[in-house]
């Protein structure tokens, strides 16, 4: 078992890692990751505008995001998949590569929810901070651009890093439009083995696994650092000690 | 420089000022005192309106504050009037020096130098150049509040509002901040505080207004106010402080 195991990923290391790149298109983990990183990178700055329309007090604003954040919650991912793959080419009169429909799909459906991760930052940051920054002359936007944000993101760091193991988790709905990830190139050496999907299938969870782990645990230590540094123990220690040789008496 | 008419406020049916009568005059220092819930937080805010009003009219600096304005005015109108809250809200993200020299940038358009070197005269000032580099979560709570009192100075003001600007400090640091609030008196500042340190009241106030239920019911110089106050009310305050 271990052995066919071993003897599985020297022969299709390759796919795994990188599909049929060169020869045909780029997939396996490479194609995974490339995926996850364009989905959150694009879908951070949708969820900063939906986020920041949700807490706005004009209707044109708030309503269609609330719908929008409610869509998308509401609808399994798998549907939204099926929607832009199968929709948009009737809007645009053309079908669009599944690696493309993906992406689409992911950066909506990821920034409806880093925008209630970044409304929640804002919003857990309480009303005194907006009040002191509008109070010394700031506009809105320019509070939220120097006192809120700066705040809120960085406290949301590790919930961002866990909406992107949710993300990489989710490219593997890509298998189902052909999409070439790393769950399309298992199955493809699946396919050709025929006699042993267990150990393929365990391969592939083991490398979700530790890409997914290790995020995770890169999350829970950014968040332990940060809580720290929340509750005032952030600082080295030779911080520390000019604080102590600086204490007033 | 401050004056209510008639002002009303309204938090849905709940009526949190009413007719509201008052001035305070250039370089005085007026304390606003009453119980908990009297509206006297309500009455502060309404002046850079962090508060609407519901009817009546504020002037600040001969101006109209409700008269209908773009929000460029209004961002401008607040960054005359600086304020100091119970809770300090600096901005922990940023350092000492930064917390002061972020609106005078961004708002006034200061050069960078030019911010640093009034912000760190401002820090000398409320005794903390020291600190300049260090970050809100590493100061006291008395440390706190003189960097905001600082970061409000920073946008020259006219007239500064506090709002119980020691009521969340340990007792052996409300003094300090009161210092600052002393001398800051002393050079002719406009200010309306309130405040329950009635020994500051007595030393330093011009006049003291008591309010209860949204309402003031008496306004006097201090002197008179403590050694006798009119209103009942004022007298049972009084006496609930004294003890
Ligand atoms: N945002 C608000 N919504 C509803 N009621 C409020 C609000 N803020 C204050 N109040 C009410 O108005 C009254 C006056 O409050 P406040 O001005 O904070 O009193 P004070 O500062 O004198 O303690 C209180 O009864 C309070 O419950
Ligand atoms: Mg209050």
């Amino acid at each position: 078992m271990l052995g066919d195991i071993v003897t599985i990923v020297r022969d299709n290391w390759l796919l795994l890692l990188v599909g049929q790149f060169p020869a045909g298109p780029l997939g396996g983990l490479v194609a995974t990751l490339i995926l996850s990183v364009l989905s959150i990178v694009l879908a951070f700055p949708v969820g900063m505008l939906i986020a920041l329309a949700r807490l706005s007090k004009s209707p044109f604003l708030l309503w269609p995001s609330t719908v929008l954040v409610y869509v998308a919650r509401g609808v399994p991912l798998l549907m939204l998949i099926f929607w832009v793959y199968f929709a948009v080419p009737l809007l645009l009169g053309n079908r669009i590569p599944g690696f493309l429909a993906m992406l689409i799909t992911l950066v909506i459906y990821e920034g409806c929810f880093l925008s209630e991760i970044i409304r929640g930052g804002i919003v857990a940051l309480g009303r005194g901070q907006m009040e002191a920054a509008r109070s010394l002359g700031h506009s809105y936007m320019g509070a939220m651009a120097w006192v809120i944000l700066p705040q809120a993101l960085y406290n949301m760091i590790p919930s961002i890093l866990s909406q992107f193991v949710s993300t990489i988790k989710e490219t593997t709905l890509g298998y189902v439009i052909n999409v070439p990830e790393l769950t399309f190139a298992a199955n493809q050496i699946n396919n050709q083995l025929l006699t042993q999907p267990f150990q393929v299938f365990f391969i592939l969870a083991i490398i979700y696994f530790i890409v997914c782990w290790s995020l995770t645990r890169v999350a829970v230590l950014i968040e332990r650092r940060i809580s720290n540094k929340r509750s005032g123990r952030g600082g080295t220690v030779s911080e520390a000690t000019v604080r102590a040789l600086t204490a007033e008496p | 420089m401050i004056t209510f008419e008639k002002v009303n406020k309204k938090y849905g049916d709940y009526q949190a000022l009413t007719d509201i009568n008052a001035e305070v005059k250039r370089g005085e220092v007026v304390v606003v005192c009453g119980p908990s819930g009297s509206g006297k937080s309500t009455l502060i805010r309404t002046v850079n309106r962090l508060e609407e009003i519901n009817s009546g009219a504020i002037h600040f600096d001969g101006r109209n504050i409700q008269a209908p304005m773009g929000r460029r005015e209004l961002n401008r109108l607040r960054s005359h009037i600086g304020f100091v809250f119970q809770s300090f809200n600096l901005f922990p993200h940023l350092s000492t020096l930064e917390n002061i020299t972020l609106s005078p940038i961004k708002i006034n358009g200061v050069k960078r130098e030019a911010a640093r070197e009034k912000a760190m005269a401002l820090l000398e000032r409320v005794g903390l150049a020291h600190k300049a580099d260090a970050y809100p979560g590493q100061l006291s709570g008395g440390q706190q509040q003189r960097v905001a009192i600082a970061r409000a100075l920073a946008m020259e003001p006219p007239a500064m509002l506090f709002d119980e600007p020691t009521s969340a400090l340990d007792p052996e640091m409300v003094g300090e901040v009161l210092a600052v609030m002393k001398s800051l008196a002393a050079e002719g500042m406009t200010m309306m505080c309130v405040t329950h340190e009635m020994g500051f009241a007595r030393d330093v106030a011009d006049r003291v207004w008591f309010m209860d239920a949204g309402r003031i019911l008496e306004m006097a110089d201090p002197e008179t106010f403590f050694r006798a106050p009119e209103h009942p009310r004022a007298q049972r305050f009084l006496s609930d402080l004294r003890h």
